[in-house]
């Protein structure tokens, strides 16, 4: 299965989808004009990743700021990775980290983990 | 136009599961029970779907209207202070404006004093030596220039007063122009 990585703009996040390691990676400012056609790619990439997973799965989430779009989006993702816990003796993890004065961004993360019911871990980034 | 377009693509996948779900209504397969019951877990899963995401915008948005209404009041207070320091500098530049056109005015009027008072002995004293002879007279021309100096310096100061507000408001006015036309 192929990588997907696609670069962050001042509007859209970085993303660096490995299935090899089973680590992918979400950060940056997530205002994107259009969400679906962002975050559509992202969802298909993680349905063909949730058919043949890695045994451990990390998520690492690192965003400024994002739109109301997004969370619904965002959201998706995470459901989506929860697909992969389908498969036999897969886990799923999703580091959230947040910056250190950004509070808002830390409750946001446990809003997702209470909907999800993801395993989620949280990590103050200092500026 | 494209606004519109972006919000019906954010329920793009909810909105192709509600048209799935008419079409099947209106289909013959909504007759079988089996089938009925599949596309009623369908639905069930879809609405939970979104009661998820409903949860969780709510949550996200009650949030930043907080955040933003606590900016609001930040700005609010910020906004007071920045105009009682406004009118604290303004009151200090009024003050400063009106001990140096003070201390102008005193210069002129003490002048102008002086140059009545030579003008009084030099061209006067002589003309009432000659045809009147009275000390009382001159002590009373003396008396006037005295007298008249504080109105004099106060009508000159009220003068000048005026004089430097017309030049500050104009400069106030033409700094405002500039602002507008950036």
């Amino acid at each position: 299965m192929e990588n997907l990585k696609i670069e962050g703009t001042k509007q859209s996040p970085f993303v660096d989808f490995n299935a090899s390691a089973g680590k992918l990676e979400l950060s940056g400012r997530s205002i994107p004009e259009n969400s679906f056609e962002f975050y559509n790619p992202l969802l298909e990439w993680l349905m063909e990743y949730a058919k043949a997973p890695k045994e451990e799965t990390v998520l690492k989430v690192y965003l400024e700021y994002f739109n109301t779009s997004s969370s619904k989006y965002i959201l998706e993702v995470l459901k989506k990775l929860k697909e992969v816990l389908k498969v036999e003796g897969a886990k799923v993890r999703v580091d959230w980290c947040y910056d250190e004065d950004d509070e808002e961004m830390m409750e946001t993360g446990e809003d997702y983990e209470d909907v999800t019911e993801l395993d989620f871990e949280y990590h103050e980034i200092e500026e | 136009m494209a606004k519109r377009k972006r919000k019906e693509n954010i329920f793009h996948k909810e909105k192709a599961l509600v048209q799935s779900a008419q079409e099947f209504i209106e289909s013959d397969e909504s007759q079988s029970l089996e089938k009925m019951r599949e596309e009623f877990v369908l639905l069930t899963e879809n609405y939970s779907e979104l009661i998820d995401q409903i949860t969780l915008i709510t949550r996200i948005s009650d949030r930043l209207q907080k955040k933003l209404d606590q900016t609001n009041d930040k700005l609010s207070v910020l906004n007071d202070t920045l105009n009682d320091k406004n009118i604290e500098l303004q009151n200090t530049i009024d003050d400063l404006v009106k001990a140096r056109v003070g201390r102008r005015a005193t210069t002129i009027v003490f002048i102008f004093a002086l140059v009545l008072f030579v003008f009084s002995e030099a061209l006067i004293e002589p003309y009432i030596d000659t045809y009147a002879d009275n000390i009382y007279i001159s002590l009373a021309i003396t008396a006037v220039i005295a007298m008249s100096i504080k109105p004099l310096e106060m009508l000159v100061e009220n003068s000048m007063m005026k004089s430097a507000r017309k030049k500050r408001l104009e400069i106030r006015e033409e700094k405002a122009g500039k602002k507008d036309l950036e």
